[in-house]
């Protein structure tokens, strides 16, 4: 078996779901300076819209029953109005608050979805069944790796590709790169607020839904609490890339998924069981050394 | 009918009076100079004729259409378009994206390439660095930008803010060479905030004195930078400083 293929491939998935998940995050940011720590529960939101509503302990399907090439776009389109949603009933009222105002709201914002999901389903984790073929593995350059795992790695370049297209060739993308930098000024050039708040609401909710898709796959499991590792994570990766800056998010979501990797591989067995501290200093270490990110040219002026 | 029509304007940040009751009306295709000493409520007009601020009292209206009570992207709508001081190009996008970025308010998509080339033409240096991102342009190169920005959303009403701040006389020459050459071509309407009486009265146009929030002048740009005593009288030293 090759090691260093096996690695790679481990790094690449985990790391494009991190990133995945960071860009949602980033795009929000970058629009209207809010950090949306709701973002960990429209994927469990996501991954839950798989399933009919019921507290029983055996999960029936429900959009999950869909054929993949309608299920995938069904499901994006439901993250993204899921987060438009909120958008409309929560963050629309608080365009004028300050940052710590929005976040906070954004962490209530999570609960109430996090405790609506427990009401409708129930707090037990259940079982489902998403495309369970996509675990079966395949051999790639030596390495036994799922399939499911180079299906992320494609389809997080995929997402990237489609989304700085987007962003480069389109004239929402270019009003969402304008607004990001500036607000005032591209509302004065009669770029609406509402339009760029909207479609970055949009993109980031149907990124949530992908992470769903992939995170139900891959562990088989809808538990309303799902969303909330991955948040932390991915937030973390959208501040070490620098606030706002999407490329530094992907770069930041694919460095913490190689440096977790590594340090599962490579720290002594003994410290393995604590890896995410090791993680996590590294964080600190990073934040030290570059406050402002580490994907981010030190000129840049501070963001936050 | 006025182009725009300022009507008993006020404008307060919490208790804080930044302009009172101020009235002013500007013509299809007139120049028009704001001036005045810091604090005398310049940026606090053009910001609320452009919806950046809510006005407290009053009512502003361009060729009828009303634009008080509006957001900016609005107004923008309704044909204002802004220069604003400092520039405020946008660093990160490329110069001709910074040009684009207000060509989705337009009708006429179709003129959009013209246009743009139209800028080109006279700012030939946006041309060369088309590609380049805006950040890296020169203070005067980015106030060329920052004008061809403005001009690509096809106002009706043109203001600039103080489009001679931080930059070199011989570049501010250039710029103020540019908008009456741009006037002229486009029979465009101009409001241009303007510290110095001097330049403004070079330039030529009426000037409207604000201070304290209030209108206090009016009359033509070079009778009033010709009056040293009347420039005294209302800048001080540190204004006439200013307008040297």
């Amino acid at each position: 078996m090759n090691t260093a293929a096996q690695l790679f491939f481990d790094a690449a998935s985990l790391g494009g779901i991190y990133a995945m998940a960071a860009l949602g995050i980033a795009l929000i940011f970058g629009v209207m300076n809010l950090v949306n720590f709701a973002h960990g529960q429209y994927i469990a939101f996501c991954v839950f819209a798989l399933i009919v509503p019921s507290t029983d302990a055996v999960a029936v399907m429900f959009l999950g029953r869909a054929p993949a090439f309608l299920l995938i776009p069904l499901l994006l389109a439901v993250g993204a109005a899921a987060a438009v949603a909120s958008e409309y009933a929560v963050f629309r009222h608080l365009r004028k608050a300050t940052p710590v105002a929005m976040m906070i709201s954004s962490f209530a914002l999570g609960f109430v979805i996090q405790n609506a999901l427990l009401a409708t389903y129930g707090g037990r984790p259940k079982a489902i069944s998403l495309w369970p073929e996509l675990n079966t593995p395949v051999t790639v350059m030596g390495a036994s790796v799922p399939l499911l795992q180079l299906i992320v790695i494609l389809a997080t370049l995929t997402v990237v590709a489609g989304l700085a297209l987007l962003l480069k060739k389109t004239r929402i993308g270019l009003e969402m790169r304008a607004a990001a930098e500036n607000f005032t000024m591209a509302r004065l050039l009669g770029v609406r607020a509402n339009v760029v708040i909207t479609g970055a609401f949009a993109l980031s909710g149907a990124l949530a839904a992908a992470v769903a898709l992939i995170m139900a796959t891959q562990t088989g499991v809808a538990d309303v609490r799902m969303g909330g590792q991955i948040m932390l994570v991915a937030f973390i990766a959208t501040v070490i890339g620098g606030l706002g800056s999407l490329p530094g998010a992907v770069a930041a979501g694919f460095l913490i998924g190689a440096v977790s990797v590594l340090l599962q591989a490579y720290l002594p067995l003994d410290a393995r069981p604590f890896r995410d501290a090791f993680l996590y200093t590294l964080v600190i270490v990073s934040l030290l050394v570059r406050p402002q990110g580490l994907f981010v040219p030190s000129s840049a002026k501070p963001r936050v | 009918m006025s182009r725009l029509g300022v009507f008993d304007v006020s404008v307060r940040y919490g208790k804080v009076p930044a302009l009172t009751d101020v009235t002013l009306h500007i013509g299809e295709g007139e120049r028009i100079f704001i001036s005045g000493p810091n604090g005398a409520g310049k940026s606090s007009l053009l910001k609320a004729i452009s919806g950046a601020v809510p006005t407290a009292h009053g009512r502003i209206e361009l060729d009828g259409d009303l634009l008080t009570g509006r957001p900016p992207e609005a107004v923008a709508r309704l044909g204002l378009s802004m220069v604003p001081e400092g520039r405020e190009i946008f660093g990160r996008l490329t110069v001709e994206e910074n040009l684009r970025v207000g060509t989705g308010i337009r009708r006429d998509a179709d003129a959009v390439e013209g246009d743009i080339a139209e800028i080109y033409r006279a700012f030939p240096i946006l041309a060369e660095r088309r590609h380049a991102s805006a950040g890296a342009l020169s203070g005067g190169q980015q106030q060329m930008l920052a004008i061809g920005r403005a001009l690509m959303t096809n106002p009706k009403l043109m203001m600039v803010d103080e489009p001679s701040l931080g930059l070199a006389p011989k570049i501010v020459d250039q710029v103020y060479d540019t908008l009456v050459a741009l006037q002229e071509e486009r029979g465009l309407t101009l409001l241009i905030v303007e510290q110095s009486s001097v330049r403004a009265g070079r330039v030529g146009g009426r000037m409207i004195l604000l201070r304290g929030g209030q209108v206090v002048g009016e009359g033509d740009a070079a009778a009033f930078a010709d009056k040293d005593a009347l420039t005294e009288a209302y800048f001080g030293k540190t204004g006439k400083e200013a307008a040297e």
